[in-house]
């Protein structure tokens, strides 16, 4: 429909006063979808670098899987950005006159410096010696074109040109780190310094934003690598998702109660701005917020992932527990992305009124396109999947990184 | 400095040390305080405010519809440069604002006169702040504030992001919806460059809108907020308009 | 120096990508871009050179000085001719050939009534009547002459 003539059809669902240019939303489910995506990127990230940093040797089965999550879903995340700008094909702009001012101007080189100096790079280096292996061994021709022209040439696999990948990898996973951290810190500026928008201006967004998106990337990451283990009839490494649901667990908590603290001091100090934002929990938010950002999305999976830590269930409960939580997990996080971004821009800057938002089905800023957004990392996997897989392939010697 | 022996440390530290403790007994001699700031437009030249009497706006809706004349903005109610809000305070409790199409086409009759204790008209227009919250967010430059003061929007170069929309707390921003860039009052930039008013001072019946030069201490503009109280709206959030309005009630968002 | 090639491949590449970057956004960055502070410097210009409508006040008197010398001993001596008369540009370069707004005679009532209805909102000393009230039927410039009204 008409932007101009869904406008018409909202401007009487208004409540209260708004300012006259409020009534259309800026942002739509797109903007809704960027934090979301770059989130499970930087939280599948940090799931690799737990074992590359840390030494958390149990969660090696999933170490280059996160990684290719990560790259999957990063290669995705310019797409709803691009799609919801007024003109698109300026989009290059923000990487040749970025605004030192502006938040949203970091995402040009934050999104390249981590897509090329850190993921891809960590990648290539960590995968380098099967590339080389199977430019060599690998039967159809196409495919093995491909890894050719990824080896840039050099196919010395010797003892210390792979230890030299690995320590150059363990230092890039180190900067990697703070480079996660920024890659989606950032978009929680982006919320929270806008001190026009008393819903999203406080120095605890980028906090928050980042601990819900540890929690959405470790939950993706769960669930793919359980449904990929059911998928190629392996068996899922039980100490594995036992250690990824403990660090799940202490994510959510995290966020929860930054979020938490969050609505606990905005309601205590009851500045200007309460009145209107109770109003809109109370209302507009209340399903998404209430009951599925907090009761379904938060506080179900810490009860039950908390109930396995207390309690002792047998694998396949445990297994079903991960599952759930993890997937309650992700609808809560998606949620509270539409609670922040959508929410925000419910109520007016006159503090008076509320405008209404109506997710239309098609068009470039509907939910078709959200979906699409959505289900296209997963397409991007499967191709990285088969590209790079994290397991044995025809070479005899692959890495031993690669999961049982 | 490796070869230093314990004495020569010491003499070392020490000396630092004084001189440290010296300079912070000085430095608030030297430095007064400054508790205000410099006004923006010291030695440039022209510097343009604006000013409102809310004391004289009758609520006809000259202005804004003479704006979207001016301005080719699209008559749609949903994009404005400029409009008009009526408020309604009631005893014992009630506060009523609106702004039906921007007051282009007047308002509805009031309802339960005898309950309304005050009501007056209040203009909204860009409020040429000098910390200006959206110039702050444009991540690739589009939008800036000239060296005359005004903040413009440059259509060739926006994006359409949208955020300095979202970054403006008075919302005189809107997306324009033909050509997809943002769009806001620019003080009919081209207007007031050749001397001429404001489309929506010019029309204005009662001389309830003045624009004028803040650098000039003798300008109208100067000269009435010089003698006059008036107030900014949202003065917290630390943009520092200079759109001022004079009889200003409290409830004025 | 062997093992490290591929390394060295990495840098090439990566050294090729930032000149190619440098190069295409030396390329398409507008030459004022940047002049004045951070943003295209020709814009102030452009903005400067859009179309004007209103043709201001001080244009109508030379032609029309009866008009002028009227309203300005009058309450509307506040009120410039395109308050009521709408953008006059265009009359000014071709006088004969475009006109202003004028309301027609039917549609009278309802134009004054734009700023002199009575309203509760409005200042109390402005001139307010009721129009349903207030001599029903009959144009208002019959008793108040538009340009200088009693």
């Amino acid at each position: 429909m008409d932007t101009i003539q869904m406008l018409y059809e909202a401007l009487p669902k208004v409540a209260g006063y708004i300012y006259p240019n409020e009534l259309e939303l800026q942002w739509s489910v797109l903007i809704v979808l960027y934090p979301y995506i770059t989130g499970l990127v930087a939280g599948a990230f940090i799931l690799a670098s737990l074992e590359r940093v840390f030494n958390v040797t149990e969660v090696k089965p999933t170490y280059r899987l996160s990684l290719l999550v990560a790259l999957a879903f990063l290669l995705v995340a310019p797409i709803p950005l691009n799609l919801h700008l007024g003109h698109p094909e300026r989009g290059f702009e923000i990487f040749f006159t970025p605004n030192k001012t502006s938040a949203m101007a970091m995402f040009g080189f934050v999104y390249l410096w981590y897509l090329l100096a850190v993921l891809l790079l960590e990648i290539w280096l960590d995968y380098r010696k099967d590339i080389v292996l199977w430019s060599q061994c690998e039967p159809f021709w196409p495919k093995r074109m491909v890894y050719k022209l990824m080896t840039l040439g050099v196919s010395n696999i010797s003892e210390r040109s792979l230890s030299i990948d690995d320590k150059l990898g363990r230092a890039i996973t180190v900067i990697g780190l703070p480079s996660a951290v920024l890659l989606h810190g950032y978009v929680g500026f982006i919320f929270g310094s806008v001190k026009a928008n008393p819903w999203w201006s406080t120095p605890l967004m980028p906090v928050i934003f980042l601990f819900s998106a540890m929690a959405s990337g470790i939950a993706g990451v769960l669930l793919i690598y359980m449904g990929l283990c059911k998928f190629r009839k392996v068996l899922i490494d039980i100490k594995c998702v036992d250690t990824i649901g403990k660090y799940l667990l202490s994510a959510i908590v995290v966020a929860f109660s930054l979020e938490m603290l969050e609505l606990i001091q905005m309601a205590y100090e009851a500045e200007e701005h309460f009145d209107i934002i109770t109003l809109l929990i109370e209302g507009r938010l209340f399903i998404s917020m209430i009951c599925i950002q907090i009761l379904m999305g938060s506080v179900t999976p810490m009860l039950l992932l908390g109930s396995a830590q207390v309690f002792r269930f047998s694998e396949m409960t445990r297994k079903v527990i991960y599952g759930l939580s993890a997937t309650l997990s992700l609808i809560g996080i998606l949620a509270m992305r539409w609670n922040v971004v959508i929410g925000g821009q419910f109520f007016s800057k006159s503090l008076l009124g509320f405008t209404t938002y109506k997710l239309e089905l098609i068009g470039r800023e509907g939910a078709l396109v959200g979906a699409a957004i959505l289900v296209l990392p997963f397409l991007i996997l499967a191709g990285l999947l088969y590209l790079l897989p994290p397991w044995d392939h025809c070479s005899p010697t692959a890495a031993d990184r690669s999961s049982k | 400095m490796k070869n230093l022996n314990r004495r020569q440390f010491l003499k070392f530290a020490s000396v630092t040390a004084l001189a440290a403790a010296l300079q912070t007994l000085v430095s608030p001699l030297a430095a007064a305080e400054k508790f205000f700031r410099e006004p923006p437009w010291k030695g440039k030249k022209k510097y343009w405010g604006f000013a409102v009497d809310i004391d004289k706006c009758i609520g006809c809706g000259r202005c804004a519809k003479a704006c979207k004349t001016e301005n080719d903005v699209p008559k749609e109610p949903f994009f404005f440069r400029t409009w008009v809000e009526r408020y309604i305070l009631r005893r014992p409790a009630g506060l009523e604002v609106t702004s039906p199409n921007g007051g282009i086409d007047g308002y509805p009759a009031l309802t339960s006169p005898e309950t309304i204790t005050k009501t007056f008209f209040v203009p909204k227009l860009c409020n040429l702040c000098d910390s200006p919250p959206c110039v702050q967010s444009c991540p690739v430059g589009a939008t800036f504030k000239s060296e005359d003061g005004v903040v413009l929007v440059d259509r060739k170069w926006c994006v359409g992001c949208r955020y300095c929309i979202q970054a403006c707390p008075y919302g005189v921003r809107y997306l324009h919806p033909v050509l997809h860039v943002a769009d806001k009052c620019t003080l009919c930039y081209h207007r007031i460059s050749r001397g001429l008013r404001p489309a929506c001072v010019e029309v204005c019946p009662t001389g309830a809108r003045m624009h004028g030069d803040l650098s000039d201490p003798n300008s109208p503009l100067s000269k009435l907020r010089d003698t006059s109280h008036y107030q900014t709206l949202k003065p917290h959030m630390g943009t520092r308009p200079n759109l001022v309005y004079l009889n200003m009630d409290q409830e004025v968002r | 120096m062997k093992d490290f090639q591929h390394l060295l491949h990495v840098a090439a590449v990566f050294t090729v990508a930032i000149a190619a970057f440098l190069a295409i956004r030396h390329i398409v960055v507008p030459a004022s871009f940047g002049r004045l502070g951070h943003y295209r410097a020709d814009a102030v210009d452009e903005i400067k050179a859009l179309p004007v409508l209103y043709a201001g006040e001080r244009s109508c008197a030379p032609c029309h000085q009866e008009q002028t010398k009227d309203k300005s001993a009058g309450p509307h001596r506040t009120m410039a001719c395109e308050s009521c008369h709408g953008p006059a540009l265009t009359h000014e370069a071709k006088p004969k050939a475009v006109h202003p707004f004028r309301p027609k005679e039917a549609d009278i009532r309802t134009f004054c009534s734009a700023c002199h209805e009575r309203s509760l909102s409005r200042p109390r000393k402005f001139p307010q009547i009721e129009e349903r009230k207030h001599q029903t039927g009959a144009p208002c410039i019959m008793c108040h002459p538009p340009h200088r009204p009693k």
